[in-house]
């Protein structure tokens, strides 16, 4: 298990990556926005962002399986939460599960959710493979963001790292000793490795920071790779903000 | 000549009221080479921790580079004095190398193509050339040793500060480092308990024993002295232990002597 893989592709050369964070978080933004403002069935235009979105990916140099698989785990979680909607949105039935019916409103509503979170997720899961941590924390400081912020922020990726480095260790010490027979003990036993990792990591963690302390850390995350908002990140930035406006826009007038 | 280091009874308590080290006295010249031996819990670390301002003294006082450390010139020591902690799993902690690398020099404010090409000059001074986009967690033991002393060399220290640096390294990992630590100019101060190491590094030795200074001196003298070595529960080489307690009445098995 390690976490280094979620951005591997901020290290590959393309004109994504060649954009400050900063730049990339705000287009993050403005997609993500332009998504959830379009109106409900609005398909062609969902489509739109969506050919963007692949668009940017492939600028990116973010494979299309990778994007599947990443935009598919938090999308689980939006389906989940809007079932809901296909059965207590009031409309013309559709079709009657049992008890329970489905509306065509509720239909509407339902595809529109998954349609806009495709977009949104899509957009987010390029941001972050292709910006390292520190530089979307760096983006964040660029935004004015309060500095508590950007630095717990900080102080949590670092967290996160001795915890999944911890796990590692410990799983492969059971691992030695063939654990993990049975479903039922496999289950117990990630229980008990998830918290003595936790608890080791505490303490793992209170060493690094002292590690970083000793090399002039001063609760803020320095990045090698620091670019200067230029006037071709600008151009592209607002070329995206006016495709995604004109989408969103042309949205409600063909309504 | 001021010295780099100035100790003068220095205490330090943990939060729960034991002591760690009491009353020590220490004085490091530039271009001194010390070791501070001792065994496990005698205080070498917690004495280490100050020199680099990550403890602030209880009581006494720590001067580096005619600087009393305090919470206003901490950032500053921290510039000339350089900390390599024992395990290098706990100063490696960037997704790459080079990253890691660059760390200090882009928290003292250098520019990240500065830094970028100081790290990639230090690791090639040390053998890592080519590793630069790696992880940490896929380099062998040594590999992480060097790496880790390249992320304190990197800021260029007055003064290299070193806890265990040979725990964990196998026979060549070993010799490496001590070759290569004999090569540099820099001020050491090196926390150990193998008495190998601290004979080829330092100089002088100051022995620690239940967080006091026992006794300093001569490397060459204090390191023969294996009584006295025993008594402060500092391990003499295996082999020595087991031919003196043997001198005379046993030879080591030998399946080929019958």
């Amino acid at each position: 298990m390690s976490f280094h893989h979620l951005d591997r592709y901020a290290y590959i050369e393309s004109p994504i990556t060649d954009t400050p964070p900063v730049v990339r978080l705000l287009g993050t933004v403005v997609v993500a926005v332009g998504a959830a403002a379009l109106p409900l069935g609005a398909w062609g235009h969902m489509a739109v962002l969506a050919l963007l979105v692949g668009l940017i990916a492939l600028l990116a140099r973010v494979p299309a399986r990778v994007m599947l698989l990443r935009v598919s785990g938090p999308l689980a979680f939006v389906v989940l939460a809007s079932t809901a909607v296909l059965f207590l949105v009031p409309g013309q039935p559709v079709f009657h599960a049992g008890p329970v019916v489905v509306t065509d409103a509720g239909l509407l509503r339902f595809g529109s959710a998954i349609g806009r979170a495709v977009v949104a997720l899509g957009a987010a899961v390029i941001l972050v493979s292709t910006t390292g941590f520190p530089d979307l924390v760096s983006a964040f400081r660029d935004l004015r963001l309060p500095r508590v912020v950007t630095t717990s922020l900080g102080l949590a990726y670092r967290l996160l790292y001795t915890l999944v480095d911890e796990i590692e260790r410990i799983e492969r010490a059971a691992r030695s000793r063939n654990v993990g027979a049975g479903a039922r003990r496999r289950r117990q036993l990630a229980v008990g490795i998830a918290a003595t990792a936790l608890t080791r990591s505490f303490a793992r963690g209170e060493r690094t920071y002292r590690a970083m302390l000793a090399r002039g850390y001063h609760g803020e995350m320095p990045s090698l790779r620091t670019r200067r908002v230029d006037a071709n990140s600008l151009i592209g930035l607002g070329l995206l903000t006016v495709t995604v406006l004109a989408t969103t826009i042309s949205a409600y007038m063909i309504r | 000549m001021a010295p780099l280091i100035e100790i003068t009874d220095l205490a330090y308590r943990y939060p729960d009221g034991t002591p760690a080290i009491a009353g020590i006295s220490l004085s490091v010249q530039s271009g001194d080479r010390v070791a501070i031996l001792g065994p496990i819990g005698a205080g070498k670390s917690t004495l280490l921790l100050h020199l680099n301002g990550l403890l602030l003294p209880q009581s006494g006082s720590v001067t580096v580079d005619g600087m009393k450390v305090t919470e206003e010139t901490v950032r500053e020591v921290r510039s000339r004095v350089g900390l390599v902690f024992q395990d290098p799993d706990d100063q490696l902690f960037l997704p790459t190398l080079l990253e890691d690398v660059a760390f200090g020099p882009l928290n003292e404010g250098k520019a990240p193509r500065e830094a970028a090409a100081r790290a990639h000059g230090v690791l090639a001074d040390l053998g890592l050339a080519g590793s630069e986009g790696r992880a940490a967690h896929h380099l062998s033991g040594g590999q992480k040793r060097l790496a880790a002393l390249a992320t304190v060399l990197v800021s260029r220290p007055r003064v290299l500060v070193l806890d265990e640096p040979t725990g964990n390294l196998d026979a060549e990992g070993r010799a490496k480092l001590v070759r290569l630590l004999q090569e540099r100019d820099e001020t050491l101060v090196v926390a150990t308990h193998d008495l190998e190491v601290a004979r080829a590094l330092c100089s002088r030795c100051v022995v620690l024993d239940r967080g006091k200074i026992a006794t300093q001196g001569d490397s060459a003298r204090l390191l023969d002295d294996a009584s006295f070595l025993q008594q402060h529960r500092l391990t003499v080489p295996l082999g020595d232990r087991v031919l003196r307690s043997s001198s005379g009445t046993r030879s080591p098995k030998n399946p080929h002597n019958h």
